[in-house]
């Protein structure tokens, strides 16, 4: 009981979470609803799922702005690979892709230098190019309705990617709490030169965390695309913004050295509920956008009032 | 105190030069030199006085708002928010042509744009509040309120033949292209103010060390306030092109331009740690780029081709340039 | 511990009542629409140009004048991720009918089969969803974009004389509105004019700048263009604007689809040389009372196209400008 209560104190975003919760059940009669949940969980688990990753890499000090990209990559191979290799073998590429992506960028990082802002950077608009030129612009459709049906099936009537999402956070939140490699990430956002000469090895560290953060973004694509039963071009335009979004919302410092699982779900819950809630209100599109910025640069203005008073440590 | 400032300026040293940070000095002009190389070679097209204008022209746009975003990032900071600032200035411009009349719409328009990078600049610039996610929050709500003010609707100019908004778009002087010359001629007055003014030596020290240039008592607020404005300036006369030229605007119309402006800065070498930089450079960056896109377009490739070869040349050219300065090709993590 | 305690009561207390508020609310607005229906429609993408936004009004007026109809309106702003949750986000409402301006013909059909399944019955307007949808929805209405594209290369043929080369800038690329346009022009142009030769098609988006930066291209790849096919007017006016920046506007023919207002002004000065007339009102009308019609159980028509005729310099006056 007791953490639950620190939990909300020290991250400002919880408490936001559940006003808006509290303001939309009373505003909506649909809100307050078990399917309209799982609905918010189903939504929110495209950018959740990416903001895991983008937590470990935001602690390290580094950011990666082709996640968008590689969604629209691992998407379009699950999907058009399926006739040459069925939905398994096609998938399969699918995650390979984001790997890879994840890889060369963390590569390119490691050995040239060059900051993950400008590495990624650049991943973004070639990755995209890359996806354009293998599409020829066009969509891909999945001709085996078993894929669609994977990303409609629900298990003890949860919806199979509702769980996959919660079981990625429990893991990722454990992996960061808990091993070596978890406190390796704080260690190395925190200070770099330090950590090097702690003897951690921190080239092949942050690799091993953009290979994380690709593979995931390779995931949220599928998972996508699942629920399409398609994968489109242009998917994932902007994703890295939202995710970026979610998980400064949840505390993580751009800086690096600081930043939780728990808060990047608290972030990513807070948006989704923001987006849900405001569909169901009927508030127009043009607005949303306008209140969704708003928030953000709110609760960053909050955030820095609240660690200004309390003073902070490094924490998972 | 002068020397101080002095101090934070980027120095030249002259001892001897290896090859790599010869490249590192020069080798943006080495590379826009190559560019021209071998797309003249690839391509007939490529090497004639019109194709060369068409390149000036069509860089002018993404060009003329990355001179400001130099001055923001030299400062030591970000902006994401030109893309929508510029949707949001083209469609009030154009929108106001018609109703008030373009003598009142270009100075309205610069008022109201100024307005939001002022917001920008009071947030990051008083508030301190990390640049990245303002200005992408302001992304967001800029392009809401472009929605909310035009309602949805494209804008239009009705009677595009006689207007002199055309002027800025669509008209040559000496043959120039006028967007090309509002480029240049902000780009070299822009270069000057940053090198030869106090104001300029100023932002780099802002950018590269915050504590020392605190404590002589520089007045960081008021400095990071300023090139938040200067940004929404160029965006402004970016606009002021872009609504010449298609006299109509959708209210998306600015959507992904700061990437291509942030790309151009970061391949013209200026270093996004903030405290160094130059206009020209961000200028052949912007260059560069462009006559990619006009190189692979006239070899006949699609247009997304030009993604992979930025993306390739950023990395390149970015990675030259910090090999040179740290004096050996790999890094030592 | 007291503290928390409290809190935790507290909390409990406020999502009993909250619970409860729902529950009334939900009952009284049962009880007093019993002859209403819900009807929700979620947009492809409403800022993208007029037509869409017109048509976004003219659904409202419609809807607020029928009398027995509340209607949600979206705008999926033209993500198909978006789309598939709002039209979850209409069933969680529990509306009568979802009518779905599709995004991308093919990737929404999943989520329609779930609206299907509870329950929800389907219209889809103005842009169609693709054959694996077909069987879901209860009833398409919207233009016939197949015969749009054909009434295009029929223009086109009249206005070169039969032989020419041309170039085409298509729509958004996935969006079936584009992809239909495009297959009537290439079908129907070797029919009526086999001697006019497509030497390049690119997309423009629905965008306006990107068609003009488009037709750049084309002009600087080109010596010779003969004529443009735009799959609507606002991209033609771009393609327009970049021809006369080139100065090689008078030699080249113009053609497009969905009249804009600026289409129209082009057409009257000369500069442009036909296109497709479509009412966004009429589009919207017709896909309220379909759903409508099928709120109530009535029989409705699978397809229902509605009437888009070709606008020429010729028969221009007959014609009302476009208010958008």
């Amino acid at each position: 009981m007791k953490s639950i209560f620190d939990i909300i104190t020290k991250q400002p975003i919880w408490i936001f979470v559940l006003i808006c919760i509290i303001f939309f059940s009373f505003s909506s009669p649909f809100f307050f609803d078990l399917s309209n949940f799982t609905n918010i969980l189903i939504q929110a688990s495209t950018i959740g799922v990416i903001a895991i990753g983008m937590t470990f890499v935001m602690i390290n000090g580094n950011i990666d702005l082709s996640v968008g990209a590689t969604v629209a990559l691992a998407a379009s191979l699950a999907v058009g690979l399926q006739p040459q290799l069925g939905i398994t073998g096609a998938v399969f590429v699918g995650l390979l892709s984001g790997v890879l992506i994840g890889g060369l960028n963390g590569i390119i990082a490691w050995k040239t230098g060059v900051d993950a802002f400008i590495v990624t950077l650049g991943a973004m608009i070639g990755v995209r190019g890359l996806v354009f030129i293998y599409t020829g612009e066009q969509s891909f459709y999945a001709h085996d309705l078993a894929y669609s049906d994977f990303g409609a099936s629900s298990l003890f009537s949860v919806p199979v990617l509702a769980l996959i999402f919660i079981f990625l956070i429990i893991l990722s939140h454990l992996v960061l709490k808990y091993t070596i490699h978890g406190r390796n990430v704080f260690a190395v956002g925190g200070n770099r030169i330090a950590a090097k000469e702690a003897g951690i090895r921190v080239g092949p560290h942050m690799l091993v965390n953009f290979i994380l953060i690709g593979f995931l973004a390779a995931l949220s694509g599928v998972l996508l695309s699942t629920q399409m039963g398609a994968s489109t071009p242009n998917l994932g335009r902007n994703y890295e913004l939202w995710t970026i979004t979610a998980v400064v919302l949840g505390g993580t410092r751009l800086t690096g050295g600081y930043g939780s699982i728990i808060g990047t779900f608290g972030g990513v819950l807070a948006i989704a509920i923001l987006r849900n809630g405001m569909n169901l209100l009927q508030v127009p599109s043009f607005f949303v956008l306008i209140i969704l910025g708003s928030i953000l640069i709110i609760v960053l203005f909050i955030d820095k009032r609240f660690s200004e008073q309390q003073g902070h440590g490094v924490r998972a | 105190m002068k020397a101080l400032l002095d101090s934070f300026k980027p120095g030249l040293k002259d001892k001897e030069i290896s090859p790599l940070q010869f490249f590192g000095k020069h080798g943006i002009s080495v590379a826009l030199v190559l560019c021209v190389v071998i797309f003249s070679l690839a391509t007939e097209n490529f090497l004639s006085a019109d194709n060369f204008l068409t390149v000036v022209m069509q860089a002018s746009i993404i060009g003329t708002i990355a001179i400001g975003v130099t001055f923001v990032v030299i400062g030591g900071n970000l902006d994401l928010s030109v893309g929508s600032l510029l949707s949001f200035a083209t469609v009030l411009v154009v929108d106001l042509h018609d109703k008030v009349g373009p003598g009142m719409a270009i100075p309205l328009m610069f008022v109201f744009t100024l307005l939001i990078g002022s917001i920008n600049g009071f947030l990051i610039g008083y508030l301190r509040l990390n640049s990245l996610i303002v200005t992408l929050g302001m992304l967001s709500a800029i392009q809401g309120i472009t929605l909310v003010y035009t309602g949805g609707k494209n804008v239009d100019i009705s009677d595009q033949e006689n207007t002199w908004f055309a002027f800025f778009g669509r008209e040559e002087i000496f043959g120039i292209p006028v967007p090309a010359l509002i480029f240049i001629v902000l780009g070299i007055i822009l270069q000057i103010v940053l090198l030869k003014t106090g104001f300029g030596r100023k932002i780099f020290a802002v950018g590269g060390n915050e504590t020392a240039a605190l404590f002589s008592g520089l007045r960081r607020k008021r400095l990071v306030f300023s090139t938040y404005l200067l940004s929404a300036f160029t965006t402004a006369c970016a606009a002021l092109i872009l609504g010449s030229r298609v006299m109509g605007s959708q209210n998306n119309v600015g959507e992904g331009y700061e990437l291509l402006v942030l790309a151009g800065v970061i391949l013209g070498g200026t270093s996004l740690l903030g405290g160094s930089g130059s206009i020209v450079r961000t200028v052949i960056g912007v260059l560069i780029l462009a006559m990619i896109q006009n190189g692979l377009l006239l070899l006949g490739y699609p247009y997304y081709t030009q993604w992979l070869v930025t993306w390739v040349v950023i990395i390149v050219a970015v990675w030259l340039d910090i090999a040179a300065k740290r004096g050996k090709l790999l890094s030592s993590y | 511990m007291k503290v928390q305690m409290k809190s935790v009561r507290i909390i409990r207390s406020l999502g009993k009542v909250s619970l409860l508020a729902a529950s009334i609310s939900l009952g009284l607005s049962g009880m007093a629409n019993a002859e209403t229906f819900r009807i929700g429609i979620t947009q492809n993408n409403v800022g993208v140009d007029s037509y869409q936004t017109t048509y976004e009004q003219a659904f409202e007026e419609a809807a607020a004048k029928a009398g027995n109809v509340e209607a949600v309106v979206l705008d999926a702003g033209g993500d198909v991720a978006r789309q598939i949750s709002q039209v979850r986000d209409l069933i969680q409402q529990q509306v009568d009918v979802i009518i779905i301006w599709p995004t991308d013909g093919q990737a929404v059909v999943p989520a329609i089969r779930g609206a299907v399944k509870a329950g929800v019955p389907v219209v889809v307007t103005n842009s169609n969803v693709a054959e694996a949808g077909q069987s879901l929805i209860a009833s398409f209405s919207g233009p016939n974009n197949i015969q749009q594209g054909a009434y295009a290369a029929e223009m086109m043929c009249d206005q070169l004389d039969g032989k020419g080369e041309i170039v085409q800038i298509t729509g958004q690329p996935g969006y079936t509105t584009a992809i239909e346009r495009q297959k009537g022009f290439e079908d129907r142009l070797p029919e009526v004019c086999p001697d006019v030769t497509i030497l390049d098609s690119q997309p423009g988006d629905w965008n306006r700048e990107k068609a003009q930066r488009t037709m750049e291209g084309f002009l600087t790849r080109y010596d010779n263009i003969d004529g443009v096919y735009a799959a609507d007017d606002n991209m033609g006016v771009g393609a327009l604007n970049a021809a006369k920046a080139a100065d090689r506007a008078p030699e080249i023919v113009f053609i497009g689809a969905t009249n804009f207002a600026v289409g129209y002004e082009a057409m009257a000065r000369g500069e442009y040389h036909g296109s497709v007339y479509q009412s966004p009102a009429e589009d919207a009308r017709n896909a309220l009372n379909i759903a409508i019609a099928v709120a109530q159980g009535k029989e409705v028509e699978k397809v229902s196209y509605f009437d888009t005729p070709k606008i020429t310099q010729e028969n221009m006056a007959e014609f009302e400008k476009p208010v958008f």
